[in-house]
């Protein structure tokens, strides 16, 4: 699991590759709330996450209220089907903004 | 039924994983079935590995069992740690899961999508050991 960050114009991309599961989401977690403490645009991009289970979901959970708390927006770019489907049948997915690539969830946030 | 031995450590999280990939190809799931199962079997897993052995202090292993029928298939769980009823406890229901993220509680979702994602979800405590049974509907070829 491999966590990136990155700027584009005044948005913060998290890149997370490979799964998200208990081992490995206290790692993403840690790291993405790090990058976005003072962040109000942030994107999630997902494209190269296979798997993501409960423990990603609840780190989702927890970094979605801090940027909430101060009235940011985190869009999700490249959500598989699976994943999607995971966070339909959990009631997740309405808070969250979704994109294709990258370039559409800048958009979406811009 | 075939059977495979993994230590029970959180290092065999992922190997349980593939292995039920493996598993689901060779009976034919389709890949959002075979996703559910992975996830499934990741939930409860994660459970036995951190709460029943490591926590509890318990060192053994788990064993995976499979059979596959026209019907369907089966993957058996069986494991010797702290016994442990993923059914006992009150899962979140409608109306929790359509709170707004900042009002949720944050457990109860990794049982909540073993029960979803699976056809036939089941536990029994038998000679000491922990079963968590899943079943998974096999789709007839036309």
């Amino acid at each position: 699991m491999n966590v990136t960050i990155k700027k584009v114009n005044d948005i913060t991309v998290i890149e997370a590759e490979g799964n998200i599961d208990s081992r490995t989401a206290g790692e993403f977690e840690k790291k993405a709330v790090e990058a976005t403490t003072d962040e109000d645009k942030i994107i999630i991009d997902l494209s190269k996450v296979e798997f993501l289970s409960s423990a990603g979901l609840r780190a989702l959970l927890i970094l979605y209220r801090q940027v909430k708390a101060r009235n940011g927006k985190i869009v999700l770019v490249g959500v598989s089907e699976e994943i999607q489907d995971v966070m339909e049948n959990t009631g997740f997915i309405n808070f969250f903004i979704l994109a294709d690539q990258i370039d559409d969830g800048v958009k979406a946030i811009g | 039924m075939e059977s495979k031995i993994f230590p029970g450590t959180v290092e065999s999280i992922d190997l349980i994983r593939q292995y039920i990939k493996e598993i689901s190809a060779h009976a034919g799931l389709d890949k959002k079935a075979t996703y559910n199962l992975m996830l499934a079997a990741d939930e409860i897993a994660t459970n036995i590995m951190l709460y029943g052995y490591e926590k509890a202090g318990l060192t053994g292993d788990l064993k995976v069992l499979h059979t596959i029928t026209e019907e369907e298939l089966v993957v058996i769980f069986e494991d010797q740690a702290l016994p442990f009823d993923p059914l006992a406890r009150e899962l979140p229901d409608e109306e929790d899961l359509s709170k707004p993220l900042e009002e949720r509680s944050i457990g109860g979702l990794g049982i909540f999508l073993t029960v979803s994602g699976i056809d036939d979800f089941s536990y029994e405590y038998v000679n000491n050991q922990n079963r968590n049974i899943f079943k998974m509907k096999l789709q007839k070829p036309d």
